[in-house]
């Protein structure tokens, strides 16, 4: 409908204006990866929230994946809720405050050293790539089909949309369009499931129907299968995904990591990831809720779905009006460009901090810094374009993407808790726990053919976790002036000048960078430990009802 | 070397919350006014579910014009204060 394309069509060209518009205020290499460090606690719930919502990571997949497999599929909003959000909010964002960085990998160096920074930008720089890439291929598909329009031009209006308000204004601007995103995500698009539970009878005529009379398995309605399950048995979703994958994914991604670090105070930061919690659990109802209930909607209508992935499109595309359709429209393309903003930015913070930085061009003044910032942008953007028809033809990309995750995420979360919780961890021990867990992920994936990733993550979880501590004890203690103020036990906000001032000393972190870490006494509504409470209480009573 | 110094965050932040308020105004209206003037094509539902979606429809284009205006409010009220205190 004319009415569908005038509100898309709109809603990119006031992404695309704001986004000029911000670039006016974007000066040093501050302004342009950590915004300023100006965001408050509610912009970073919003930002962190839709970077990690995406067509990949959300409507599409997440979508397509529940009308498959039923509300299994919801463990990733009931569980990355309570255990990723709130827990790395609450226990890890403050070692990143203190060590006053502006990447992941720029703690594991200050915390370990340089080589396993290295290794780890450079694994999370190809998975960012890739990522691009699949978002801009299922955004692409996802509007040809629902739109009929071609799939290149619109592939490129989005990059168009997207690159230029995030090479142009940074993180600032990245941040302020994915709140935009989160309200017309979350407002927009969740009438859809009190329509279809209204229209199948609610929630028990919704299982009434599936149970009883398409004699489906009761395992469709639930959260935590058990351990035969193909697609993800419930031990190993507990151990691996909410101990380590979603953990990691939390503390380990660069894109969620920086919109915390661009928050005005250290409070703020953690109040944003632990309240982030709360849509991440809303996030079901979008699209995995609406799609346990479109089987039946697609068999009262004689709707024929041959990928699951067109499923989301389909229903809404048969079931909504005119106008409405385009709001529903513009919140999946939110959803892709929110995704795609986030990645873009922190690939290119990756890139300059970490490796041009760092490793090619010392010491230059920070304009040189900023500029090179958006000059590497704009590359990310062009190699994940060229990357885009080999996303849509080999699997080979998806499988790197996965083994990728796999070789990151569970090592990772051994070396991250070792480096805050245990002082001895020193730098041979975490580079050997980290290559051999990685090697292990690849062996177990690759030679023995492991298929189920929350196996693969929590195995190499352990596997790293053991060899570091091994090889820490044979191995020389850590300077104490190393591990000051990065650890669970140190007495940070008594030293906080002395040991900033060591850190510039030992890693290159500018003074002037080390953010200002102020004690907060907030008003009870905005309590941490209330918001933290209240958002576990809520995953335990979901699963309670759904587990 | 010295670094350039970014604008006030205090003005920033305001001035993000007006530009959110309006964008979320205009996106609001925009499909409230366009979804009237299309209520009369064809919807591709039942009819019997047709009122309902339409209320939720605009319930929901209620909801982000609502929180569009807040927004803006809110922005200005930030950007007046920021302005006194420098």
């Amino acid at each position: 409908m004319p009415s569908d394309f005038i509100i898309i069509g709109l809603y990119l060209a006031l992404m695309f204006t704001a986004g000029i518009f911000f670039s006016r205020n974007i000066k040093s290499t501050a302004d342009y990866f950590l915004a300023a460090r100006s965001a408050p606690w509610f912009w970073i719930m919003g930002a962190v929230w839709a970077t990690n919502i995406g067509f990949l990571h959300g409507y599409l997949a997440h979508g397509g994946a529940a009308y498959e497999w039923g509300l299994i599929q919801a463990n990733f909003e009931w569980f990355q809720g309570p255990f990723g959000y709130v827990l790395t909010g609450l226990f890890f964002i403050a070692f990143y405050w203190r060590a006053g960085i502006f990447t992941v990998p720029h703690f594991l160096e200050t915390r370990y050293g340089s080589g396993i920074r290295v290794i780890y930008s450079i694994g999370w720089l190809i998975f960012f790539i890739i990522t691009i890439a699949a978002e801009l291929y299922l955004g692409g598909m996802f509007l040809k089909n629902i739109l009929h329009i071609p799939f290149w031009p619109t592939v490129f209006v989005l990059t168009a949309v997207v690159g230029t308000y995030t090479l142009l204004g940074g993180l600032g601007a990245a941040i302020m369009m994915e709140f935009v995103q989160f309200v017309i995500m979350m407002v927009g698009t969740m009438p859809l499931v009190f329509i279809l539970l209204n229209m199948v009878g609610g929630f028990e005529g919704l299982k009434d129907v599936l149970l009883t009379q398409w004699n489906i398995s009761p395992q469709y309605f639930s959260v935590l299968p058990d351990n035969h399950h193909p697609y993800g048995p419930g031990p190993w979703i507990i151990l691996g995904q909410c101990f380590v994958v979603t953990i990691g994914w939390c503390a380990g991604h660069q894109s969620m990591v920086q919109r915390n670090l661009g928050a005005r105070s250290l409070y703020d930061s953690k109040l944003g990831y632990v309240v982030a919690g709360l849509p991440k659990t809303l996030g079901a109802f979008l699209y995995i809720v609406p799609m346990v209930a479109a089987p039946i909607i697609f068999a009262q209508r004689g709707i024929f779905v041959e990928k699951a992935d067109a499923a989301y499109g389909k229903l809404i595309l048969n079931l909504l009006p005119a106008g409405m359709l385009g709001l529903f429209i513009a919140g999946l393309v939110s959803a892709g460009l929110s995704s795609i903003s986030g990645v873009l930015n922190s690939s290119s913070t990756i890139v300059i901090k970490d490796i041009y930085e760092r490793f090619i061009v010392k010491g230059k003044a920070d304009h040189h810094y900023f500029v090179a910032g958006r000059v590497a942008t704009f590359g990310i953007i062009v190699a994940s374009l060229l990357l885009v028809s080999i996303v849509a033809k080999s699997p080979l990309i998806m499988w790197l993407e996965q083994t990728l995750l796999a070789i990151l995420l569970g090592p990772f979360m051994a070396i991250l808790i070792l480096a805050i919780f245990w002082r001895r961890t020193n730098t041979p021990g975490s580079l050997i726990g980290y290559l051999v867990g990685s090697a292990f992920a690849i062996y177990y994936q690759q030679v023995l053919g492991q298929r189920v990733f929350f196996k693969i993550s929590w195995w190499s979880f352990v596997v790293a976790l053991a060899v570091t501590v091994v090889a820490s004890l044979l191995t020389k203690r850590p300077k104490p002036e190393k591990v000051e103020g990065l650890t669970w036990e140190s007495d940070f906000h008594a030293r906080v000048g002395e040991i900033t001032e060591q850190r510039a000393v030992n890693n290159g972190t500018k003074v002037t960078e080390m953010p200002e870490i102020k004690v907060t006494i907030p008003p009870w509504y905005l309590n941490l430990k209330y918001w933290a409470t209240g958002i576990l209480l809520a995953q335990l009573a979901l699963l309670f009802f759904f587990g | 070397m010295e670094e350039k110094k970014g604008a006030d965050p205090k003005i920033i932040v305001a001035v993000q919350m007006t530009s959110i308020g309006v964008i979320l105004i205009i996106l609001g209206l925009t499909v409230f006014v366009l979804s009237i003037l299309t209520m009369a094509g064809t919807a591709p539902t039942d009819n019997a579910w047709t009122p309902y979606i339409r209320m939720c429809s605009v319930i929901s284009n209620g909801g982000i014009t609502i929180l569009g205006i807040a927004f803006a409010i809110g922005g200005v009220a930030r950007f007046k204060r920021a302005k006194k205190q420098e």
